[in-house]
């Protein structure tokens, strides 16, 4: 007779055991520093530093995607790459801290793998807090419905750098184990990127290649929306930092206790190759030159990026329409409402544009400082067509400009010279417009009918001189036009008979009804344009 | 002869603990670290021009480093049995936070003297006050191997405070030096920086 002894059921634990799915080596290490990790402690205050830097500022401007891509990896890591080192630091110095330096360092795990786990851990979750921060403001940025999509170049070395961050603060963490290097590593790191900002605006070459530099001296708002982003200086940043990070991890392997010979010789084979990567990167970004659309890298460069992006521009229905970008959609009445008054006066006259289209820039060309001039609009084409940018004018809402200042500096900057253009003082002023000069040249007896009517147009549109212009509110870099020239001389400069002649003319055109203005300029633009007019025979 | 000889022994005790309290918190290498912070101050306001968001960074750079090492000092490598048994530690604690808050201003205000630092002595003494008092605090929520954190992440934040011309005078460092409310709020921090280092050391409230 046999007896069957039912088996007994299993325990709680050894189920869930039973379950729980057996990860390889590498990936339980990591999983074990994953939960040991000081990251996930940090990350509230990453998150109220993200807010603060990033967040707050990037929501205070227009939902476009060139200014938030800009702002998220530069903002970000400016707050996060230190204090990134200084944790990573921490991490790299636990052994020595908790004096298990020699506990570990017998195990058969080699201690430079141990090393890396413990640097992965600490990237991963720093990469996930940085992703995270990038993911609320490119959620929040789409539900406003802005054009087109993120720039991911930026993003990317943004990532690039939190794991280069930590690399080089475990490294130092690591090598030096101290209660002085996590706060040493953190501010090291600081002055290494107040040191390369400073770098960049003293125009040092090779300073281009600061992690935080998106696009050179271009404001964010003046790439990536007509032609693509060009991300040369963006491949040219991860290499060196990538290059970077691997320099640092490669070092750790070096030490006699980080492992056996051949892992030895590894790591000097990574260090090497991270350098020599890092020192590529460095003279790539030395070859940047500045071009109409962004850092071109000769030997990175893709020809694709030079093709511009299609899109349906957004009209108004004005007299002379206004066309800009559909990501600008949002500004249409602003120009509008600041090129109306100056294109209502001149419509119909020969030479005066029919349409307004916005463009990328006209021209631009490099400051000191790490500045960056862009030109003004210009007037071309059969019919005449003004070509608008907008690059480098504060937007409304950017900042504290509001669309009123928007407005009005838009009017006071291109008013004056569009007028120009049309009576002909262009001809002489246009290079110089085109470059964005704020030249003024003086009334002579030659032009002085011309300067006159475009003065009196002026006071009776009521845009300000020039000089009382730049002395005021000017938001953005974009510089004034050479529609200066079309001004009163200045005190000093020229003939002060002309400039008495020119001034009472001017206030007699600006006297005129707005009507009788225009249909003299209608019969004698012509002869205006040619020289043929005195200031005797201005109404 | 016996109360003299009481009394210098005594003496020689307190100085002893004084010693060993120091060496316990590596205050040396952290005066050594002042002396380059100062050096490093020095340096910069040599090459840095006289005003501009630079002039400002970096100075404030500098002294969020000095505090963030004042702060890594509080920590205490023995823990509770020394709580336990230290009878004089709070008094210890407090004179070592004072006297190295006042080195640390001695030695950045020797550093920059001749030479302009944006917001001057007071800037500085106001400043770094503040970044010594978040140290402390740091240091006495999350421990003073992690007291670096405070001082730095506020530096980060005020980055864009200056860059902006934020005005809430609990950012004081973008605050003119002459600026009442960012003074006390400066100095309330350091005050309660100083009694939570006091009373309640830097304890470390988690280990990782």
């Amino acid at each position: 007779m046999t007896a069957t002894v039912p088996a007994a059921p299993a325990a709680p634990a050894a189920r869930a055991r039973a379950h729980r799915v057996t990860l390889p080596g590498p990936a339980r290490l990591l999983r074990l520093e994953l939960r040991r990790s000081i990251m996930p402690w940090l990350a509230p205050l990453f998150a109220v530093l993200f807010w603060l830097v990033t967040y707050h500022p990037a929501m205070a401007n227009q939902p476009l995607w060139n200014i938030r891509s800009g702002i998220v990896p530069s903002h970000t890591m400016l707050a996060f790459a230190p204090l990134l080192a200084g944790a990573a630091a921490w991490a790299g110095s636990r052994e020595r801290r908790r004096s298990m330096a020699d506990l570990v360092g017998m195990t058969a795990l080699p201690r430079w793998a141990g090393q890396l786990a413990a640097w992965a851990a600490t990237t991963c979750w720093a990469e996930a807090i940085y992703l995270a921060g990038v993911a609320a403001v490119f959620v929040v940025t789409a539900h406003e419905h802005a054009w087109g999509g993120p720039l991911w170049w930026p993003v990317a070395v943004g990532a690039a750098f939190v794991a280069a961050s930590c690399a080089l603060g475990f490294a130092a963490g690591t090598l030096l184990p101290s209660p002085f290097t996590p706060p040493l590593a953190a501010f090291v790191m600081f002055l290494a990127l107040a040191g390369g900002a400073f770098a960049i605006q003293d125009n040092v070459r090779y300073a281009q290649i600061w992690p935080l530099n998106v696009q050179g001296p271009f404001p964010l708002d003046s790439y990536g929306i007509f032609y693509p982003y060009v991300p040369d200086l963006a491949i040219a940043q991860a290499v060196f930092l990538a290059g970077l990070s691997a320099a640092a991890l490669g070092t750790l392997g070096l030490p006699a206790a980080a492992g056996g010979r051949w892992l030895r010789r590894a790591a000097a084979v990574v260090t090497a190759a991270g350098l020599a990567a890092a020192g590529t990167g460095v003279a790539l970004a030395g070859t940047a030159r500045l071009e109409a659309h962004g850092m071109v890298i000769p030997a990175l460069h893709d020809a694709a990026s030079d093709r511009a992006i299609a899109y349906t521009p957004v009209c108004s229905h004005a007299a002379v329409p206004v066309c800009v970008h559909p990501a600008y959609r949002a500004f249409l009445t602003d120009v509008t409402a600041a090129h109306g008054p100056a294109l209502s006066q001149l419509a119909g006259l020969p030479g005066a544009p029919v349409r307004v289209t916005q463009v990328a820039v006209t021209s631009v060309k490099p400051d000191p400082s790490n500045g960056i001039a862009f030109g003004g609009p210009i007037v071309s084409g059969r019919p005449p067509v003004l070509y608008l940018p907008l690059a480098g004018s504060s937007l409304p809402g950017e900042g504290s400009t509001s669309a009123a200042e928007f407005t009005d500096f838009l009017r006071q900057l291109d008013g004056r010279w569009i007028i120009s253009v049309v009576v002909g003082l262009s001809g002489q002023d246009s290079e110089l417009g085109g470059a964005g000069g704020n030249v003024v040249p003086l009334a002579s007896p030659r032009n002085a009918a011309q300067v006159a009517v475009v003065e009196g147009l002026a006071n009776a549109l009521g845009l300000t001189q020039p000089s009382a212009r730049s002395a005021g509110k000017t938001p953005g870099s974009r510089m004034p036009v050479s529609g200066a020239g079309t001004s009163v001389n200045p005190p000093g400069n020229g003939t002060p008979s002309i400039t008495n002649q020119v001034r009472a003319a001017a206030q007699r055109f600006a006297s005129l009804p707005s009507g009788a203005r225009h249909a003299w300029l209608i019969t004698h633009l012509t002869a205006l344009r040619a020289g043929r007019i005195t200031l005797g025979e201005i109404p | 002869m016996t109360a003299a000889r009481a009394t210098a022994g005594h003496q020689l005790a307190c100085l002893r603990l004084v010693r060993l309290y120091a060496a316990s918190r590596r205050v040396l290498t952290c005066l050594l670290v002042l002396a380059a912070c100062a050096v490093a101050l020095r340096t910069a306001l040599h090459w840095l021009p006289r005003s501009g968001i630079f002039a400002q960074q970096i100075p404030l750079t500098i002294e969020a480093g000095a505090a963030a090492v004042i702060g890594v000092t509080a920590a205490s490598p023995f823990g509770d049995p020394e709580r336990a048994a230290g009878r004089w530690l709070p008094y210890l604690r407090l004179a070592a936070a004072v006297a190295l808050a006042c080195a640390a201003f001695g030695a950045l205000a020797a550093g920059s003297a001749a030479q302009h630092l944006d917001g001057g002595t007071l800037g500085l003494l106001r400043d770094l006050a503040g970044f010594t008092g978040i140290a402390f605090l740091t240091g006495a929520v999350l421990g003073g191997g992690l007291a670096w954190i405070g001082p730095l992440g506020y530096l980060a934040v005020t980055m864009p405070a200056l860059s902006e011309h934020w005005t809430t005078p609990w950012l004081w460092p973008a605050r003119p030096p002459h600026d009442h409310g960012a003074a006390i709020c400066a100095g309330l921090v350091f005050a309660a920086g100083l009694a939570m280092v006091t009373v309640c050391g830097a304890r470390a409230w988690f280990r990782r």
